[in-house]
């Protein structure tokens, strides 16, 4: 059970961050209009309102690269807690940017998951 | 009460609680509380305090630097995520860290820590 919860909550993240670098519009498939999103600190819900804030970032070309990955069953229903760390390189940008990002998964009744809850935060200094 | 003003308030009683009476964390878990500190995951309220008091430093200070919630949904649940910085005695330079706090409300009103996910943050 708990393999299947890291396994989830890997698969998740590698497919989340592919998408964010290559198609960034298609994360609207995984938000459903009850998300929320908190990117560092300014707060959005539902999912037009989180890709609009995502597609518009001030930046076209990025690569997210993963450092760790922590995952953990909370207690809604079979929902998923994801705890993200890697850095984020901007194109044009010598010095790439940490960051810390958390991911409450939620099933959907497909089989699948959304993403529920997502807080941003770059880690500086 | 305004879940901002309460994860601030559970953010303060937390690192207070850690930073001057680290056995006192026994009541902000229960049993089917999970905590991973640095990838090692741990189970359960004694389980947990067991790890936190015997880290490889006595005294320790937290200074918070931001903190995010949100709702995690119909049950009430508040997901809390924190950055800042860890002193410990002796050691020049502070550690930076982020840490996540899934907290669900008892029945008597207050809340415990059901997941909990600290991890270093490495330059």
């Amino acid at each position: 059970m708990e393999e299947q919860v890291e396994m989830v909550g890997r698969a998740f993240v590698e497919h989340y961050y592919h998408l964010f670098d290559t198609q960034r519009s298609s994360l609207s498939s995984l938000y459903h209009q009850s998300s929320m999103l908190t990117f560092e600190g300014q707060r959005l819900q539902g999912v037009d309102h989180i890709c609009f804030k995502l597609n518009h970032l001030p930046f076209d070309k990025c690569h997210h690269l993963i450092s760790t990955i922590d995952t953990q069953p909370s207690s809604s229903a079979g929902g998923i807690v994801v705890f993200v760390s890697g850095s984020l390189r901007l194109a044009g940008e010598e010095h790439p940017l940490r960051f810390s990002q958390m991911f409450h998964l939620m099933p959907t009744l497909q089989g699948s998951f959304y993403v529920q809850n997502d807080i941003f935060r770059l880690n500086y200094g | 009460m305004d879940p901002d003003a309460l994860s601030k308030a559970f953010v303060e009683h937390y690192y207070t609680t850690f930073d001057t009476n680290r056995t006192g964390l026994a009541n902000l878990y229960q049993e089917s509380s999970m905590l991973t500190f640095e990838g090692q995951k741990i189970q359960g309220s004694q389980n947990i305090v067991n790890k936190l008091t015997s880290l490889p430093f006595q005294q320790c200070k937290h200074s918070i630097t931001t903190v995010d919630c949100q709702p995690s949904g119909p049950a009430g649940g508040m997901l809390v995520f924190v950055s800042g910085n860890l002193q410990l005695a002796g050691e020049q330079h502070a550690l930076k860290f982020s840490q996540m706090f899934h907290l669900m409300p008892t029945p008597q009103g207050s809340f415990y820590v059901y997941n909990d996910i600290f991890r270093l943050n490495y330059a």
